[in-house]
């Protein structure tokens, strides 16, 4: 792709659907860093008003209160800080050990490529968030517990990535160029190779993100996140399951929180595909 | 003979990822923070009690002896006794398998038949409000928290409407099990109503099911089909004056039967032997995924590396299906 | 629609099947189930059938299948709990109080007709303490494996090791089991579990139709069981017990008359649903489960009696009994339920005052260190008291960390005193209905490890408790149960909130439930359709 930078960036802005999800996520980051100040209760994170539980959604409480007796709004902005902290830091850690394993195996042949990609193999038998349960399970809930669980079946599939295309650019002639004159393997894989593949592991990143979340609700739901003091949205909907049908806006709106967001990362990831990877662009749709 | 080698390796293959996942779950579970012997113990066991019940069951002996016995039986199908109810696991599961299959293949086909067709009319109709509407919700149908939709779905079918029933496969006590398919079994014996009843509550868990499946096989065949469309040969039989509907029926057809055949591993395995976990839980299913839940509820570690176990040999065994399908419908991937 | 319905129907309606067909879709898309099967009973209960060994499971979710197709020695029945003759008629105790000789009722039968004998009870309390799980931690300890006795086919005698003032009060867990037919089923030295998980050997007042796992289990009326059916009542044909896990089904399913009864600790939001439907009565009853939180008591600031009372005057007894549980609780200031012989009338326990406590907190003048509250996951109630307290706790300048875990982790976590947390709240049910089963076992040294969740350790508790197990006169047991308890509240070993109350629902059709602490109102061979 040979146009300027700015004309990509402004192709960008003007797909509604890409600048929607950028604008979520903004919003999602927005709302984790304002939360005291947003929040129309920030000390209802603490402080409960037993008498108050339950309540339907009203001037004061936007959201309704949940169980004990906080508003669901306060709650739920705090909450966005649980989201991201989980989603950030476990992508994170399965970026940083997935891409170097890739990197590496995808650069040399042998066995010891073989061996990891095979270890990936294994990892990927089994669908990411059965892997996930049976990790958080085993080490009891906790947010730390939550990253780990993530981060430990998440990483195979940036390796794989990696891997992928890695292989797919080693033969190109800048790299072997670069071998030729002589650069150190770390040096080609780190300043030749990382640099162009970088644009799929981006991409990537963006939807890895909204999988992730959806991910860390499911453990939340299932008793394994955040403990009952922290405000998760996953969690938020496992407790409002017995309160149901009355308090509909306790299940709800936490659930539509994880939705936009979500979708938000999907989008995002969706517009930046257009731009950063033309290869796999939506089957040539855009344009017109 | 290319495709039968190919076959072969992968089969091959099979057995060391197999028995890495075997020793990866274990690995997992052998740190779990509880005692299994205290667990089957019971509440009330006194200290004696336990301790002759650890040495009966093996668990004081060194975990790489435990791991190579744990192997010795996986490899006869043995998978140890649950825990909670002291029956064996590969019991257990087999009694619930088909609850979950009857569930899968359900939410699988109504994946296929609503989102490959609308996928292709989709491309079709590219960039109309009818492209922008699939659009939309197939995005969303892809960022939706199954169980939230699974409860949203409940609220307003079971509890407000009371269209549907809340949970559960059948109304009452579920007859004697012969394929362990109640629809199937329910045709075989002309008990419409019976039928009727386990259509009825298989209704919402399969939506919730299908949905985020559908959203997904919506895009990929509306990329495929866009793909066949832009290329060359399509632009050069336009060219030629062939009549629109036999190129869109012989190359848009293709493409979207590839594009199902080679996602539908990944549709089951992610979307449905995954989803299962938390929608048969929302809906008191009583398939395996439940089954892995309420392990978990209890701690009971058997139960969980048994589920996990079998949900890799699904898996794999899906895919390897796949690949040799697709192998047939699409020549080109043989090398 | 029940199955009963479809079953008897299947076959008839070969013909006009078409018809019938449109019709059945009709039905069941336009009306709700109606009826219930004639004569049937159906319980959604909240824990899954998947063993029916009365030897190998011992909880109270799961009592249903023991207590409706097994009989013990004696039975318990009502509330408070009377002890009444079962399947023995009566018993004598030797003067040492270590030989206990019960007279066996003649002519009871087992499911297979066959005559239940001493040689069966012999065979049940082996097996039991053979197998060492469930309800043989009641009996591991009194009594050794070849001791009992079996002089003649209608008398039976057990040896204690040491007296034992309760071992009477454990005799109904004796679940006689049909020595033939289980050791007929023996597989490689299993005792017969394998089969008895699936199977039935009882005497009990019904026999097992049908088992499912994954369902639960039908069992038809044992017409001769040998306590009788009065005649002219409309007894139960049969009784279902289906495991239906989630709380808005089993309350869905009542209002539509799927289910003719539920457990009776049903969140109390859902109790006040059931109250508006007329087809539904709830049954009330003062159970005996008391709801505390349990210390660690094993590290500090635990060992410092003005720190626990501080603790006790933090947390919000009204705002958890009357906002979250909305009133349907009564308090119980003490670790025995207030409705047993033996609680002192005239307790008053601790009120919630933050003055209190951080004038008492003063008084400790110590080191305080963030603490720990490990609430049971699944049981939100736990949960909501833990985040309820960890909050009164921050104001008084209390760190505390709330972490869920299943109830069998937590309950190995009492194992050792360095994996228990420093605190947990939980309920302590009846397993026999005495004192013991509270204070002489939470508290004392010979439970470390075992049923004491606290770690506590008192030589003066530890000697009451044990001479009232020793003694067997009531009045004077009442007296040291007495000061026990006293101790306990005084000391602060621990925060006792309230004891449950039991609400069960039940179509308002079924008369006659007869509601125990012990088996919670699910044994129903009492019970009929009015």
């Amino acid at each position: 792709m040979t146009k300027p930078r700015f004309a990509v960036i402004r192709r960008f802005l003007r797909d509604r659907a890409s600048f929607l999800g950028a604008a979520i996520v903004l919003g999602l980051v927005f709302c984790a860093i304002f939360a005291p100040v947003l929040a129309p209760h920030p000390n209802d994170i603490y402080d409960f008003h037993t008498a108050n539980r339950l309540k339907p959604p009203s001037w004061d409480n936007p959201f309704g209160t949940d169980r004990m007796g906080s508003d669901l709004l306060s709650r739920m902005l705090f909450g966005a800080r649980t989201t991201l902290t989980i989603c950030v830091i476990a992508v994170g850690v399965a970026c940083l050990i997935g891409i170097p394993i890739g990197l590496i195996a995808g650069y040399y042949r042998g066995w010891v490529s073989e061996m990891l990609m095979r270890i990936a193999e294994i990892f990927l038998s089994v669908p990411q968030i059965v892997l996930a349960i049976a990790i958080s399970q085993t080490l009891g809930p906790s947010i730390e517990n939550v990253v780990l669980s993530l981060a430990a079946s998440f990483w195979p599939f940036w390796a794989r990535l990696a891997y992928a295309e890695t292989r797919s650019v080693k033969n190109e002639v800048f790299v072997e160029s670069a071998i030729a004159l002589g650069c150190s393997a770390p040096r080609v894989m780190l300043l030749h190779i990382l640099p162009n593949i970088a644009s799929p592991l981006i991409v990537r990143t963006s939807i890895g993100m909204g999988v992730t979340i959806l991910n860390a609700a499911v453990l939340g739901f299932l008793g394994l996140g955040a403990p009952p003091t922290t405000p998760e949205w996953g969690r938020m909907i496992n407790e409002a399951r017995e309160f149901l049908p009355d308090a509909w806006w306790y299940v709800t709106c936490p659930g539509l929180a994880i939705f936009f967001v979500v979708m938000g990362f999907n989008l995002l990831g969706d517009g930046l595909r257009d731009i950063l990877d033309p290869r796999i662009r939506r089957g040539g749709a855009r344009r017109g | 003979m290319k495709r039968l080698a190919i076959i072969f390796s992968r089969l091959i293959w099979l057995v060391p990822t197999l028995l890495g996942l075997i020793a990866l779950v274990f690995t997992i579970s052998h740190v779990i923070p509880a005692d299994p012997v205290r667990v089957i113990a019971g509440e009330q066991a006194t200290a004696e009690q336990i301790a002759a019940l650890r040495t009966k069951l093996g668990f004081d002996r060194p975990l790489w002896e435990q791991f190579l016995a744990y192997i010795g039986k996986v490899a006869q199908g043995d998978l140890g006794m649950s825990l909670f109810s002291q029956r064996p696991i590969t019991e257990d599961l087999m009694a619930r398998l088909p609850a979950t299959l009857e569930l899968g293949i359900a939410a699988v086909f109504l994946a296929v038949f609503v989102g490959v067709p609308l996928g292709v009319v989709s491309a079709l109709f590219r960039n109309s409000p009818l492209d922008h509407a699939v659009r939309v919700v197939s995005v969303s149908g892809l960022a939706i928290a199954s169980f939230w939709l699974a409860m949203e779905l409940q609220l307003l079918f079971s509890m407000k409407l009371a269209w549907t029933p809340l949970s559960g496969r059948i109304d009452g006590f579920p007859p004697e099990p012969r394929s362990g398919f109640m629809t199937i079994d329910a045709i075989a014996d002309r008990d419409w109503e019976a039928l009727f009843s386990a259509l009825r509550h298989l209704a919402l868990p399969t939506l919730t099911l299908a949905l985020p499946a559908a959203a997904q096989l919506v895009r990929l065949t509306r990329a495929g089909v866009l793909e066949v469309i832009n290329s060359n040969h399509v632009l050069y039989q336009r060219a030629m004056g062939y009549p629109e509907r036999v190129i869109v029926w012989k190359y848009v057809l293709r493409a979207a039967m590839t594009a199902t055949v080679t996602q539908i591993g990944l549709i089951f395995g992610v979307y449905v032997l995954a989803g299962a976990i938390v929608v048969e839980t929302v809906f008191d299913w009583p398939g395996i995924g439940l089954f892995a839940v309420n392990s978990i509820l209890r701690s009971d570690y058997n139960g969980i590396v048994g589920f996990t176990i079998w949900a890799g040999l699904i898996f794999i065994l899906v895919n390897l299906i796949v690949d040799l399908v697709h192998s047939f419908v699409d020549p080109r991937i043989v090398r | 629609m029940t199955t009963n319905a479809i079953t008897n129907t299947g076959r008839l309606r070969m013909k006009t099947k078409m018809l019938r067909m449109v019709a059945a879709a009709a039905a069941m898309f336009l009306a709700p189930a109606l009826a219930s099967a004639q004569g049937r009973y159906v319980h959604a209960n909240n824990s899954p059938f998947d063993n029916l060994d009365p030897h190998a499971v011992f909880d109270v979710g799961r009592a249903a299948s023991r207590i409706n197709m097994y009989d013990g020695l004696y039975r318990w029945v009502d509330n408070p709990p009377k002890m009444i003759p079962w399947l023995a008629e009566s018993h004598t105790i030797s003067p040492d109080g270590l030989t206990y000789t019960f007279k066996l009722r003649r002519g009871v039968k087992f499911h297979d007709g066959s005559e239940m004998t001493s040689a069966d009870v012999v065979y049940t309390m082996e097996r039991m303490l053979a197998m060492k799980k469930g309800p043989a931690g009641l009996f591991l300890g009194s009594i050794a494996p070849g001791t009992t006795q079996a002089p003649d086919p209608y008398t039976v005698v057990f040896t204690l090791k040491e007296p034992s003032a309760i071992f009477l009060s454990t005799v109904p867990e004796i679940q006689v089991v049909n020595s033939k037919l289980v050791q007929r089923n023996v597989k490689d030295g299993d005792h017969g579990e394998g089969w008895l998980s699936r199977n039935d050997a009882g005497t009990g007042s019904f026999a097992l139709r049908r088992h499912d796992p994954a369902v639960g289990f039908i069992a038809t009326r044992f017409k001769d069981h040998f306590y009788g059916w009065e005649p002219g009542k409309k007894w139960f044909d049969e009784i279902e017990f289906r495991s239906v896990l989630d709380v808005n089904t089993r309350v869905l399913g009542m209002i539509k008359g799927d289910y003719q009864g539920t457990d009776g600790y049903l969140p109390y939001d859902q109790i006040e649903r059931l109250r508006k439907e007329p087809n539904i009565q709830i049954l009330e009853d003062e159970s005996m489960r008391v709801f505390y939180f349990a210390f660690n008591m094993s590290r500090p600031p635990f060992d410092n009696v003005h720190f626990r009372r501080a603790l006790n005057h933090a947390f919000d007894y009204n705002g958890f009994i009357n906002d979250i549980l909305k009133g349907s609780v009564a308090r119980n200031p003490s670790p025995n339920p207030n409705n047993l012989w033996g609680t002192p009338k005239d307790i008053k326990g601790y009120e919630f005052d933050l003055d209190k406590a951080k004038a008492e907190l003063a008084k400790a003048n110590i080191q305080l260190r963030p603490i720990t509250i490990n609430p049971l996951a699944g049981f939100p109630e736990t949960e909501q008291a833990s985040v309820l307290f960890a909050n009164a706790l921050r104001k008084i300048g209390i760190e505390a960390k709330v972490e869920a875990s299943p109830w069998n982790i937590v309950s190995d976590r009492f194992r050792s005193k360095d994996t228990m947390h420093d605190m947990v709240p939980l309920w302590k049910s009846t397993y026999y209905a005495d004192p013991n089963n509270w204070v002489g076992e939470l508290f004392t040294t010979r439970h470390h490890g075992g049923r004491s969740t606290t770690w506590y350790s008192n030589p003066e508790l530890d000697r009451i408790t044990d001479e009232a197990l020793r003694i067997t006169d009531q009045a004077e047991r009442t007296k040291l149960y007495d000061k026990a308890i006293r101790h306990i509240v005084d000391e602060a070993v621990g925060i006792f909130v309230y004891n449950t109350k039991w609400f069960g629902p039940y179509s308002s059709k079924i008369g006659g439930i007869r509601f125990s602490p012990i088996g919670s109102g699910q044994e129903m061979r009492w019970a009929y359709f009015k």
